[in-house]
This record gives C-alpha cells, structure tokens and sequence, in this order.
C-alpha cells in the first residue's frame, strides 16, 4: 500500500520535472539538466559502492568514454544506435575492469580506479594525436537543452527504479552482506565475485549512458573536457553527503551540492579544487553515513 | 540431512609453517566427532580447507563422494557445508532476522519473500531468540551473538555443519543449553565437526574423537580411550604430566 503511494507520488514529481522546460527559462533548463546528470551518476555509483564500500574513482572514466564515443559515431550512424554502441563499450569496458580489479580490496581499489580514470583520458589523447590525428571533436545532435533533459531524466528514473528493485531482491540482502563481511557473505553461499561483478556493470553502464546522453550539450568535446577527474569527486561527495547506502540518499547530496557548486565554480573559479577538498573532508569527518543517516540517529535521539 | 565427509592427506603451510601435516579422517553420516588439539594446532586451519576459505596444498576433501577440495566457499556451501567462525561474525548492516534470510536466500533452497522471513524466524526461536529478529545485532549479548551464528549456519540447511569453538566463551547454564542445541542436532542426523576445548561437551555430544598437535593427527578413537592416551595427556599438558 504505502510502496504505491510512493510510486504514484515519484510519478506525480517525475511528470512535473518533464514539463518544467516549458515553463522555464533556457537558463534554467540547463541548470535541471545538469543537476539530473549528476543525481543519476551518484545514484547510479552508489548502486555498487555505496553496499559494497568499494569506493570508485572511475566514474569519469566511464562518462567520458560514453561522451567519446557519441563523438566518434555521431555522424555515422543513427542517435539510438550510437546510445546502444555506447552501452555495449561500457559494459566490456565494465567486465574488463571488474575482473581484473574487484579482487583489490580497500584503498588499492581506490588507487586503481583513480589511475584507470587518467590512462582512459591519456590512451584517448594519445590515440586522437597520433592516429585520427584530431585533437577535439565536434558534436552536431540537433539537439535542444530540453531534449537532453529529457533523455537523462528518462535514465535517471530508470536508474531509481533499478536501485529500488535490487534493494528489495536477494541481490540487495548479499550486496550489503558482502560489504560487511565478504568471508560470511561467501560462507552463506553468495557468489561474491559475481555479484559484485553484476553490480558493478550496471553502475558503469548507467555512467557510459549520463556521459553518452550529455555529450551534444558540449559541441566542441576534448579528453581534458570530458575527463575531467573533478566529475569523479563530485560524485563521490554527493552520494557520501546523501547517504550511498539509501535509495534517495544519493538524490538528497546531489541537488544542494550541484547548485553550491555552480555557484562557487562562478563566483570563485580559480579555488574551487580547494573548497571541493574542504568540503569532501567536512562531510567524511562530520557525517559518514550521510546526511539522511544522521537525520535519522536525530530524531531517534530526540526521542529517547 | 547428512553427510559423509572424507578428508585425505590434507596439507597446507603458511611461509615456512606447516599448519596442516598429512591429516586424514572420515566422519559417517550422522557422526558428530570431536576435533581436539592445543593451541595453534591446525584445528581451525582444517576447517577453513573444508569450508574452502582457504586453498589446500595437498590432500583431498571430498562430501558424499563429490570432490570440493577446489570449490570456492559458496559452491561449499551449496554442496551442504555450513560453519560458525570462532571469532563471532555477525552482519552489522544487516538485523539479526536478515543476517538468518541472507543464508535462506543463498543456501540450497534459496528462499526468499514470505518464506523466508518465516523460516529465519523459526531458525531464530530453535536458538532461542524468537521474536527478536528486528533487532540489530550490534545490540546482542555474546552468547545470543553465538546463537545468531548458529542460526545462520542452519538457514542454509547443511548435511555437514563444522562448528568451530562454538561453545567457548559461554558460563556454564548457558554452555547447557548450548550442549542442549546441539545435541538437537544430532537427534535430527546432521553430521557434525566439532572443534572444542571444553572436554565436558566433547564428552557429553561426541561418540569419537581426532586430536591435532602441531598439525598432525595423533591419536583418534573413542573419547574415554583418547582422552587418555600419553600422547594426548602430552600434548595438552607438556611432557612432566605424562
Ligand atoms: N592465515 C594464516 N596465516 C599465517 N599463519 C596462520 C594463518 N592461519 C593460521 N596460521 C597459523 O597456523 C597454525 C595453526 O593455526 P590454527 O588457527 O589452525 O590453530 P587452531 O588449532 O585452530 O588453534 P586455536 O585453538 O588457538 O584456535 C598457527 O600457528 C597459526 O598461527
Ligand atoms: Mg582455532
């Protein structure tokens, strides 16, 4: 009963959301649309890590290899297909890097990601120079701001909606076991391997999409654009400042952090690496478990 | 219900020690056998090469004839074999009911939904801790830490269940109602590796006996016979008692 009304409330927002361009300025339609982006790429990296506790510095990888390949093939084929070829080099990209890294545990897997994230940026690079011999591309989608908005809101409740089921399925149960303790989750009989394998592709995949998505908003798309290490760590905060282990935590970090970060980006763009540190340490001291979390240890406070 | 467990010439070293040495034994479907030995004698090294936590460097282990020796932990567990650790390892994200569902979910059966939470709450009351599967199980006594364990360990509904050092740590009423349990298992014909310094259970559950020192087998047989043997006394107690 209460999971109906909640779908039909989500359904009410997420129709509202839909339409907000017509009403809107442009301005503002973009302002939503990068919002959208990054509640999905936080929602959709605290899929894997948020259980899992494998925290993922690749995030930039994936949505630039998405943005890449839009780039590449948007004048050769049509839009769907290149979504699809997109999809399909994430998820190997996904398998590739699952098997060989998923066995990393702890700060070794932080590291290895962080380093993917630049080899993908350099290989790219390097390939553009000395192989196609273009340095930067040129995308021409004839797309609008709203039209982008749409597609990544469309993906951004696929996300939801994906997030939601695994949390109530089996997969969620051995995805938080293994988290804690992967010995148990193993001795219990979960695969943990594959498991954490499964989720991590479907992170990874939904990331490839955001950055595929996005990638006619910039017309003009270089590596140091769209691999920028910074979409890496703005992920990670806000999923950790909402709480990566909730279904709306991620959401709830992503939106005020967005809108500080456009305006500190404006307003003091020479120091935003160095606020964005700040703020990254503030809310891994001040509240680990996330913003929700701590709601929650309040009002059970309160209450005693 | 049960299982014959087979285990031959079962070696494993860590560095330059040799924790397991050529250890070899059978437990008979339905047996619940007794595996003794001082500190740091291989006891628990043994356990975790059946359960396939850790990777064998020799010897064979085998479960109703099917070989698991190379099986990754959660294939074990779906051939039948469950376990306690000796340092209790509860789930702290999970409640004490998930903690039970996790290995329902994953087990041989693989129950899920209405079942499920049916089944861990009957798993939790046959522990002794019925009604009380919201809790979360950073709030649990150790004893009641010990029976989640042990509810865990039954949800997937093992053949061979190896319970390592599960009654240690328990004041005597409690180390009753421990005895109790298990041997509740053992009318039900689950085949049982037992682990234990406490000779008052071994004696009370277990109808034979395998004693370990420095990772080789040195004297198995019935309880009252081993117990007594010199080597055994030795290897306790150091050579003067012998
Ligand atoms: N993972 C490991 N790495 C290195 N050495 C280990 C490891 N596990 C066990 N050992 C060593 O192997 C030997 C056997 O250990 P094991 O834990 O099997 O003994 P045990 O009989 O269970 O002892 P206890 O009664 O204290 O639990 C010990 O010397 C121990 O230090
Ligand atoms: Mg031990």
């Amino acid at each position: 009963m209460k999971t109906s009304y909640a779908f039909i409330l989500a359904g009410g927002v997420l129709a509202l959301l839909a339409t907000a361009p017509v009403f809107i300025s442009d301005y503002w339609t973009g302002v939503l649309l990068g919002m959208t982006g990054y509640v999905t790429l936080a929602t959709a990296w605290a899929l894997f890590s948020g259980p899992t506790r494998y925290v993922s510095l690749a995030t930039v990888a994936f949505f630039g290899v998405g943005a890449y390949t839009v780039a590449v093939l948007n004048d050769i084929m049509p839009y769907p297909l290149v979504l699809l070829c997109a999809a399909g080099i994430g998820i190997t990209m996904a398998l590739v890097v699952g098997l060989s890294t998923l066995r990393l545990a702890g700060v070794y897997f932080v590291i290895f990601t962080f380093g993917l994230a630049e080899l993908v940026r350099q290989t790219v690079s390097w390939w553009e120079v000395n192989v196609t011999y273009t340095m930067g591309r040129y995308v021409f989608l004839p797309f609008e701001g709203r039209h982008i908005y749409w597609q990544l809101l469309a993906l951004a409740a696929v996300t939801f909606l994906i997030s939601w089921s695994i949390g109530r399925s089996r997969i969620g149960l051995a995805l938080k076991a293994l988290g804690d303790d992967e010995t148990v989750a193993a001795h219990s009989g979960v695969d943990v391997t594959r498991i954490k394998l499964l989720l991590f592709v479907i992170s990874s995949t939904i990331i490839t999409l955001v950055g595929a998505i996005q990638a006619p908003r910039w017309t003009y798309i270089e590596p140091s654009i769209v691999f920028n290490p910074t979409v890496s760590f703005m992920t990670l905060i806000m999923a950790l400042l909402g709480g990566a282990m909730r279904l709306w935590g991620p959401l709830v970090g992503a939106i005020p952090l967005f809108l500080l970060f456009e305006w500190l980006s404006g307003t003091f763009p020479d120091h935003f690496s160095i606020i964005l540190g700040l703020m990254f340490i503030l809310i891994v001291f001040v509240m680990p478990n996330g913003v929700l979390a701590k709601f929650d240890s309040l009002r059970k406070g309160s209450k005693l | 219900m049960s299982a014959k467990l087979e285990i031959a010439n079962l070696n494993k070293r860590f560095g330059g020690l040799v924790a397991v040495n050529d250890v070899s034994f059978n437990l008979e479907p339905g047996e619940v056998v007794g595996l003794l030995g001082p500190n740091g004698s291989g006891k628990t090294t043994v356990m975790n090469m059946i359960s396939g936590a850790l990777a064998c460097d020799g010897g064979i282990v085998r479960i109703n004839g099917t070989d698991i020796t190379k099986m990754k932990p959660h294939k074990v567990a779906r051939h039948g074999v469950a376990r306690t650790f000796q340092l209790v390892r509860p789930l702290p994200t999970l409640n004490v009911s998930e903690n039970v569902m996790l290995a329902l979910a994953f087990g041989k059966q693989r129950h899920w939904g209405r079942t499920a939470r049916e089944m861990a709450e009957d798993k939790l009351a046959f522990v002794g801790l019925a009604g009380r599967g919201q809790e979360k199980v950073g709030d649990l006594t150790y004893i009641d830490q010990k029976r989640l364990e042990m509810a865990r360990a039954l949800a997937s509904d093992p053949d061979l269940l190896l319970l390592d050092e599960w009654l240690a740590g328990l004041n005597p009423s409690e180390l009753q109602i421990g005895i109790d349990l298990v041997r509740h298992l053992q009318d039900q014909g689950m085949t049982i590796l037992l682990v234990e310094h406490i000779m008052e259970a071994v004696r009370a559950l277990c109808s034979r006996c395998i004693v370990m020192s420095a990772g080789e087998i040195i004297a198995q047989g019935a309880c009252s016979k081993v117990l007594q043997e010199a080597s055994v006394i030795k290897a306790y107690l150091g050579d003067d008692h012998a």
